[in-house]
């Protein structure tokens, strides 16, 4: 959920599409500008979290990964609960994830909230000898479904960032909110060590 | 036998009647035709077929993701094991699921329908030779169901906008082993909570009394004399001082109640403690949540001793203040219950656990000669095998064939011997109302002791109300839970209705008393019920041989018992290992921004 205090945002993101269309090697470029040739299938953290600063706000995204549950189309409903955005991802190395993607969005649509920024990410753009589609059948679809489209590549960082500067550009700055409840954290009284650092 | 890729098509639509039993004073609409298929099982279901997992050996399987089931997914990963999760749903959440209004009423109709399939296949009709096939069923574990709407179905409407909790009233006291397991686990991330604003208690006299629950809420209590709040804060510090929760443990010894009185029952304790009648209900029935009447010795089941009587008493007391932003003693996650398993099961996800939805089971697979479990086949026809496997509690198999190698397994199926113990029942209701029972409080719990309602009430009634603040039904609505434990239905029944009745009539008849004591409560808002649906639930015990399987949603208001049980069979199944071991913290969250 979107949530501003003082020109600072926190918005939930979720990522979206078949598996190995590369949603998690995105995220952690994002995060970690990290990339890995065969990453695993899950990535072992529930979320990340990473701040931009555009103009006049700073984001911070707390991203969501499917950890593995679409794989048999086994996300839970809280998945999507309250995201304020989206990326959809496909391989563009393969029409198949393509068409799964366009179910995503599909699925999204159903779901998620009509305020929801979706982004469409054609990633792999790296493999242009191996392209299955078209940047501009899928810049088609983008558009007449309301999402913006950019083609990316987790191994270059290719327009990486740039997604995510997008969709923290377009996040509604004011925006009526599910109602906000507290997230149950131990009190640091009570947490024998802080955490000191993670890689 | 030939493999099916598709599932059995259940019929589409059911029909469903309606018992004229008046007890509420409002006409009843017969429901018809409510589709059994989900909004979101259409969206996919166009190319939807079984799909093949891979891999297919597992250290543990478990079928079904009600609380139990997702926790032991979660902590099975957790410490390493590979997990395949499975539900023959689509919906994650089993018997500790939330619904949409629609979902809600097909989930109940469509488990008054199953008895009837009863087809016992022959086991030894495997292809594969080395295994002895037991076909799996599911057994009915909800009876008596009744949906009442005295509302036009706009009133109702969007459906999608009610989160209705199959398993309530449930709330978590802010100490509860499940809150602790959230914060171990890292589920905590996944689920937001508001706190039930406040308790109320209902005197015989047709009366709302809050319910001094704190030191705090003593001070202010306007219902107590002076005397009366003397008594209660003397035994609150009594009870502390006996856990050490006091700040000074200058003579902590001397302090502790003696074992004698910790092994008498609680309801003399508190006689020798010279409460009035009047607190001490208070004390056992809105404060440690008991059951049954404890007041008539010869006739309660569960005459609770003292020792069991403190604990829950220390369970509320540490509940308060346990966070800073939490009101009393109760939280509720925003959009329901079901949000609990759906966050456990994400846990387990992320630590590699295999998820895969509507996919029922339909065989568990032993051993020819050791008659041991190794497996389980899908309704896709797949083969998936696991050397441990834990089941939710609608499952059930012919008796267990490791116990008695020599049996004929065919004859024991005929026999109908079943491994499950039915181990009680509760009555539950869902109603939806306009109007809030006491203006200006949304989310609220109502206790009605033991005979506060009827002579014939043996068990507490307790009502929680929950508004749209919790995104659990659209703005203007309440959701009123109502539950009680009861020997047979009618009994069951009878209770909810007089709770549900007395509280429609008490705010009515009571907010202008409550106005003129509480003055700012000017807004005078008598609820009306729109909607109730009434089911007996089975209560059942945790079986740990031969296979393990989950125990049903059971009568209380919290979850410490479930997690209880649910901690000793991971124990049963992984001894030694640890129940839920600390996650790190999550990689890159920054420090709370100030």
């Amino acid at each position: 959920m979107a949530t501003i205090g003082n020109n600072n945002l926190n918005a939930k993101l979720v990522l979206l599409g078949d598996m190995g269309a590369g949603k998690s090697s995105l995220v952690l470029r994002f995060v970690k500008g990290q990339f890995l040739e065969f990453q695993e299938s899950t990535i072992g953290a529930a979320f990340f979290s990473q701040t931009l600063a555009v103009n006049d706000a700073t984001v911070k995204f707390e991203i969501w990964d499917t950890a593995g549950q679409e794989r048999y189309h086994s996300l839970a409903p809280m998945y999507y609960r309250g995201a304020a955005a989206a990326i959809i991802v496909y391989d563009i190395t393969s029409t198949e994830s393509f068409t799964r993607a366009k179910k995503w969005v599909q699925e999204l649509q159903k779901q998620g909230n009509p305020n929801m920024v979706m982004a469409f990410a054609g990633n792999k753009a790296d493999l242009e000898e191996k392209r299955k589609v078209t940047a501009e059948e899928a810049r088609l679809y983008a558009e007449e479904n309301g999402l913006f489209f950019m083609e990316t590549s987790a191994k270059t960082a290719s327009n990486v960032n740039d997604i995510f500067y997008e969709i923290a550009r377009r996040l509604p700055r004011a925006q009526p909110q599910n109602p906000a409840g507290m997230v149950l954290v131990d009190r640091p009284a009570d947490r024998s060590q802080s955490a000191a650092c993670c890689s | 036998m030939k493999e099916t890729s598709r599932p059995s098509k259940k019929p589409n639509t059911l029909f469903f009647s309606v018992s004229a039993t008046v007890e509420g004073g409002f006409h009843f609409l017969v429901l018809k035709e409510i589709s059994l298929k989900s909004e979101e099982e259409e969206s996919m279901a166009e190319d939807f077929s079984f799909p093949s997992i891979d891999p297919i050996n597992f250290d543990l399987a478990v079928v079904g993701t009600g609380l139990p089931e997702s926790i032991i997914a979660a902590s099975s990963s957790s410490i390493g094991k590979t997990v395949l999760h499975l539900d023959p749903n689509s919906f994650y959440g089993g018997h500790f699921s939330s619904f949409s209004l629609h979902e809600f009423t097909s989930f109940l109709q469509s488990q008054q329908q199953q008895p009837n399939e009863e087809e016992v296949k022959d086991s030894n009709s495997s292809l594969d030779t080395n295994y002895t096939e037991i076909e799996l069923k599911s057994q009915c574990l909800y009876s008596d169901i009744e949906i009442t709407s005295n509302a036009s179905s706009e009133d109702l409407e969007p459906s999608r906008k009610f989160c209705l909790d199959l398993s309530g009233p449930r709330v978590l006291f802010c100490a509860d082993s499940v809150v602790n397991l959230m914060l171990k686990s890292g589920a905590n991330h996944h689920v937001e909570f508001k706190s039930i604003d406040a308790s109320f208690i209902y005197s015989e006299d047709g009366n709302l009394f809050t319910v001094p629950d704190s030191r705090s809420a003593i001070f202010k209590d306007r219902s107590l004399g002076l005397l009366e709040k003397n008594q209660l804060m003397r035994f609150f510090k009594l009870v502390q001082a006996h856990f050490g929760l006091n700040e000074s443990t200058l003579d902590q010894e001397k302090k502790r109640i003696s074992d004698e009185d910790l092994e008498s029952p609680f309801i003399e304790f508190l006689t020798k403690q010279m409460l009035p009648a009047k607190i001490k209900a208070i004390i056992l029935y809105a404060i440690a949540m008991i059951d049954y009447d404890q007041e008539s010795p010869e006739q309660c089941k569960n005459l609770v001793k003292t020792k069991d009587g403190v604990e829950k008493l220390a369970l509320y007391h540490s509940s308060v203040g346990r966070f800073t932003n939490a009101l009393g003693a109760l939280l509720y996650p925003i959009y329901g219950q079901g949000e609990l398993p759906q966050a456990f099961c994400r846990t387990a996800a992320v630590k590699g656990a295999l998820y895969v939805l509507r996919m029922p089971v339909r065989s568990l697979l032993f051993d020819k000669e050791s008659r041991h479990y190794k497996g389980l086949k899908l309704a896709s026809g797949q083969a998936v095998f696991s050397d441990q496997l834990v089941m939710g509690p609608s499952f059930i198999v012919p008796s267990p064939p490791v116990l008695s190698p020599h049996t004929d397994l065919q004859q024991e199926i005929s026999q109908g011997s079943i491994l499950r113990d039915i181990n009680g029942q509760v009555a539950r209701a869902v109603c939806i109302t306009r109007g809030s029972i006491k203006s200006n409080i949304s989310n609220m719990l109502v206790v009605f002791p033991p005979r506060s309602l009827l002579p014939e009430q043996v068990t507490a009634v307790r009502v929680l109300q929950l508004g749209s603040n919790l995104s659990v039904c659209p703005t203007n609505l309440f959701l009123l839970y109502v539950s009680a434990l009861c020997d047979d239905a009618t009994q069951g029944k009878k209770s909810l209705h007089a709770a549900i009745n007395a509280l429609l009539k008490c705010s009515m008849s009571k907010n202008r008393e409550t106005s003129s004591l509480f003055p700012n409560e000017s807004e005078v808002v008598t609820p009306t019920l729109l909607w109730s649906a009434m089911y007996i639930q089975q209560l059942t015990k945790v079986l740990e041989d031969p296979i393990s399987s989950c125990p049903m949603p059971d009568g209380n208001l919290g979850y410490t018992n479930i997690l209880e049980s649910t901690e000793k069979l991971f124990q049963k199944i992984y001894p030694g290992e640890e129940f839920m071991p600390e996650a790190k913290a999550p990689e890159n969250v920054d420090e709370q921004e100030s």
